[in-house]
């Protein structure tokens, strides 16, 4: 065993020696059977040439020893290596060329698979959580759907529901956190018992709320705890960011909203629960009679075992339609919606991230056809070449052995750089993927590593197969003139390669035809009519707090004070602030109930309005339109009578028959009463989430007679709004160094982000529509030249009988716009078919929208144009050369 | 030759003694009066096969005119090997002898 061993490694590690060896024993071996022929009487020459003769050669001896021994293979492979890399080497452009198309598919398609994985495919990182769903309230007489639980019925359903291990809710808001006499506005969330128990992840450090925390920790009505003691559990990022990751954090006291707050744990890595930004966690006890008609909860559960997500529903619905025959005041047409937390998390981004891996798998689909074709060209070349050598006794099996080396050195070359690319290219999704949910989780990891090896390997057998084929299909041939005339004749056989090129033409209109779409659309999008002007103002989050500012006019007093000071900067032209920016990050965003006082208030007259607390100028500020009436001024004092400013939609339904201003209006504030507001002004629209969603009905009321602790404060400068920033900052820091704001955000940029998915999705369309394009054109290039190449003598003789450098050129150019032709018919009936996948993500635009598709057939011209090259290179021909040389 | 058939007289040879290849092919040659011609394309890969499964083994040692040549011996497992082979032999150069008569 020991031995056999031993003579395998030497056959591994010193094959020349054991060469050596043979060469020794089957001379010695010639040799003594040369003396004795010589001993019996030959002369020695004649004796050596027939021991010869009697022995065979002893080279295919040799040659037969050294196939026999390990590692014969390895080395055919090394020889077959060294053979791809010389002829790589010698052709540099062609190299180059495959190369780049290789990694550029690889790349896309594996930065783009790690995108859709890591945010779409891969489960959420929580315990189980195929089971964890999010509860929304939901009332469609009143038109409401998907809006947020309210604490009342919460408490209800905890007590009744039997399908859920666990139902818990979450508030989320601004507060101001103080460490080390360092102010931070940083993102809180309220949660109630159960929150973390149903979401299961342990905690990093410490631990999570008791029940009687819970239970004792009451809020007042502005949100702040109103008990002794209170805990709070700080995240992950938190505790690395301020607290540099020191476990002695348990049991510290932070300051939040000037109070000070013990800290009982460090929330689980990564926790994204309800957010990934929140940094604060505070436990939640409800009140005994928690309000029912305040839908403002992230309601979240986590089934029980053996419940199905339908059942859930059920009994939901069912304990739901109980509680609005128990409190129809409150609660009548109130239904729940049960949908899974992953779905909800990941959101309508699904089609968006299929339609641009759809759209990479294509452009894949073009650069392995077009590798594919350059290296069937290659090898028509190679022919001759490959006749002579089966002819010398080369097997089939290892001349397709040896041709396929070629494209998987290239494609595994490619494959590394597409890797690389892949990497670069998801650092660039990671950083500007604006409201892509997940992105946190995204990475090369070991599933986007294996497609990248998957489309690396799928890459090689694509692009090599059909030249590997085409060579060990030739017939041994005796010399090479006559392999050289068989060539000649082989230009018939061009079935695979003008299938190749057609499939490309096809795929990339399609992928042409679908960024037109999205380009069309996103026109539509940028040209809608915002209802602002976004340009040139900053907008700065404050969130003021109970104990400070609840009193009184205090909030009032700031705000007209900040105001103040802001309007008095240099280069500020406007300031003004609201409860809710359009577009904005954070603010308390409401809807209630309003009526004209001259009506009867009933079903027919009430319109639900979002409620937005605004300050003088605000207007102004944002550049909306006063369509009538006046916007607020210092007139709107506290003691004058209450009023209102209504959006140009409200104001037309509410009052059709004529001008709403001077008319009164009624607010329901449920619980708080019914308050008369006189409509002094009516301004135009605006799209509060970006273009795609309709305008909202709105009314606006002064912020000095209904003061509010939480406000966006907006500044119009006359140029970049960046360049305010400083100032901003500092006027806050000097009015109160407690409040900064959470964050200062360019209202350009913020309203921008509400169609940045268009944008991105149209910007990566287009990018691989024109290397799919480009990549379409090269093929359609290669594959004329090389027509023209291989029929040399064909047009020398048409030369020759006289056809002209004009009949030449169209014949050429026609045989190269049939197949772009058939591409694009192919194309064309394939894009209308995708086109209803994308339907969703169009806004104004039919997925037929004939103009797209019309500019998709300017595709033939540019062929046309590319096709003439190879033509006119036809037509330069001079037959007696080529006639001669033939 | 059939290769089996080849490996099978190189293992007798060399069950007498160790010999070099050139005196296999005399040995085989001369006790077959000259119906078995080896070449060293058919001698020398089978020797190569029988070491690598290790029924003979092979070193270089100095032969009868001085100079070193390779030496090939039986080893156990050879020598097992030829007990196997030659009885199935037997068995079936009489089976083929019944039924060549036969007909």
């Amino acid at each position: 065993m020991l031995t056999t061993l031993w003579l395998r490694v030497k056959e591994i590690v010193l094959p020349e020696r054991l060469d050596r060896e043979t060469q020794e024993e089957l001379a010695q071996h010639l040799e003594l059977l040369a003396a004795e022929k010589a001993r019996a009487g030959l002369d020695p020459e004649e004796a050596q040439r027939q021991a010869r003769l009697e022995l065979g050669n002893p080279q295919e001896a040799r040659e037969r020893l050294r196939d026999g021994r390990t590692g014969s293979e390895l080395d055919a492979a090394a020889k077959d290596l060294g053979y791809a890399l010389r002829q790589l080497r010698q052709r540099p452009a062609f190299t180059v060329a495959c190369l780049l198309t290789v990694a550029l598919g690889v790349g896309a398609s594996t930065a783009l698979f790690a995108l859709v994985h890591g945010v779409v495919l891969k489960p959420l990182p929580l315990p189980d959580p195929g089971s964890l769903v999010r509860i929304y309230d939901s009332n469609p007489g009143k038109g409401t759907s998907r809006t947020g639980i309210t604490t009342g019925n919460l408490a209800d359903w905890r007590r009744r529901v039997r399908s859920f291990r666990g139902i818990a809710g979450t508030y989320t808001m601004g507060r101001t956190l103080t460490l080390g006499g360092d102010s931070e506005a940083v993102l809180s969330a309220q949660v109630t018992e159960d929150f973390f128990a149903v979401l299961g992840m342990p905690p990093a450090l410490g631990r999570y709320f008791t029940p009687e925390e819970t239970r004792r920790a009451l809020f007042n009505n502005a949100a702040a705890p109103v008990s002794p003691d209170p805990v709070l559990v700080v995240s992950h990022a938190l505790w690395q960011r301020r607290f540099g990751g020191d476990p002695g954090v348990i049991g510290r006291s932070v300051t939040v909203e000037r109070r000070p707050m013990r800290i009982v744990g460090v929330a689980a890595k990564d926790f994204a629960v309800p957010a990934p930004d929140v940094d604060l966690f505070l436990p939640w006890g409800l009140p005994e009679t928690p309000p029912r008609d305040q839908h403002y909860l992230t309601g979240l559960a986590r089934l029980g075992p053996g419940a199905s997500l339908a059942q859930a529903e059920a009994e939901l619905r069912g304990v739901a339609s109980a509680l609005s025959a128990e409190h129809p005041r409150t609660n009548e047409g109130w239904s729940v919606e049960l949908v899974p937390l992953h779905e909800d998390t990941v959101g309508d981004l699904r089609l968006t991230l299929l339609v641009l891996l759809l759209a990479v798998a294509l452009v894949l689909v073009v650069s392995s056809a077009n590798v594919a074709l350059l290296s069937l060209a290659r090898s028509l070349e190679r022919l001759p070449e490959a006749s002579l050598r089966q002819a010398l006794g080369a097997s089939r099996g290892r001349l397709m052995r040896q041709f396929l080396m070629e494209p998987l050195v290239v494609s595994l070359a490619g494959g590394a750089l597409g890797v690389l690319l892949a990497a670069l290219g998801l650092g660039l999704l990671k950083r500007a993927g604006p409201g892509v949910p997940r992105l946190h989780e995204v990475g090369l990891d070991g599933a986007a590593l294996a497609f990248a090896c998957a489309a690396t390997l799928l890459a090689a057998l694509v692009s090599g197969l059909p030249a590997a084929l085409r060579l060990a299909r030739t017939e041994p041939a005796p010399d090479l003139a006559a392999a050289q005339a068989r060539l000649a004749g082989a230009g018939s056989r061009h079935a695979l390669r003008d299938a190749l090129v057609v499939v490309e033409v096809a795929t990339a209109v399609v992928l042409l035809a679908g960024a037109t779409l999205l380009l069309r659309s996103y026109q539509r999008l940028q040209a809608v009519d915002p209802g602002y002007q976004s340009q040139g103002v900053l907008v700065a989050p404050v969130f003021l707090d109970m104990e400070q500012y609840g009193a009184g006019g205090r909030s009032r007093a700031y705000y007209d004070s900040l105001l103040e000071r802001l309007r008095s900067l240099p280069g500020v032209v406007a300031a003004g602030a609201a409860t809710a920016l359009p577009a904005s990050p954070l603010g308390p965003d409401f809807e209630r109930p309003v009526w004209p006082q001259a009506s009867p208030g009933d079903e027919r007259t009430r319109r639900s309005a979002w409620v937005r607390m605004v300050t003088v100028d605000y207007f102004r500020t944002l550049g909306m339109r006063l369509v009538a009436g006046r916007a607020f001024d210092a007139s709107d004092a506290p003691e004058a009578p209450l009023r209102v400013i209504l959006s140009e939609g409200l104001a037309r339904v509410l009052f059709p028959s004529g001008s709403a201003v001077g008319e009164r209006l009624v607010v329901d504030y449920s619980s708080a009463g019914t308050y008369p507001y006189e409509v002094v002004g009516i301004v135009g629209d605006v799209r509060f989430s970006g273009p795609r969603a309709e305008p909202r009905h709105e009314i606006y009321l002064a912020h000095a007679q209904r003061p509010y602790l939480v406000m966006n404060v907006a500044v119009r400068g006359s140029g970049d709004s960046r360049l305010l920033a400083p100032a901003v900052r500092q006027a806050l820091h000097e009015l109160d160094p407690a409040k900064p704001a959470y964050g200062l955000y360019d209202l350009a940029e913020l309203s921008g982000a509400t169609y940045a998915r268009d944008r991105y999705l149209m910007l990566a369309l287009s990018a691989f529509a024109v290397v799919a394009v480009l990549l379409a054109l090269v093929g359609v290039h290669g594959v004329l030249s090389h027509r023209v190449r291989e029929r040399t003598r064909e047009i020398g003789v048409r030369i020759a009988l006289g056809a002209s450098g004009g009949t030449l050129l169209r014949w050429i150019a026609t045989q190269g716009l049939r197949l772009v032709l058939l591409g694009l018919v192919l194309g064309l009936a394939l894009a209308a078919g995708l086109a209803r996948l994308v339907s969703g993500l169009l806004y104004g635009t039919s997925p037929l929208d004939p103009a797209a598709l019309g500019a998709v057939a300017a595709l033939p011209l540019v062929a046309l144009a590319v096709s003439l090259h190879p033509a006119w290179r036809a037509a330069r021909t001079n037959a007696a050369d080529v006639l001669r040389a033939g | 030759m059939a290769a089996e058939k080849l490996e099978l007289l190189i293992l007798k040879t060399l069950a007498l003694e160790p010999l070099h290849g050139y005196g296999i092919a005399r040995r085989i040659e001369q006790v077959s009066e000259g119906v078995f011609k080896l070449t060293l394309g058919s001698l020398y890969p089978a020797l190569q096969r029988l070491e690598k499964q290790a029924l003979v083994a092979a070193e270089w040692k100095a032969s009868e005119n001085g100079r070193r040549a390779r030496y090939y011996r039986l080893t156990a497992k050879g020598r097992g090997r030829l007990q196997v082979e030659l009885e199935d032999w037997a068995r079936v150069s009489a089976a083929m002898a019944r039924v060549l008569k036969a007909t």
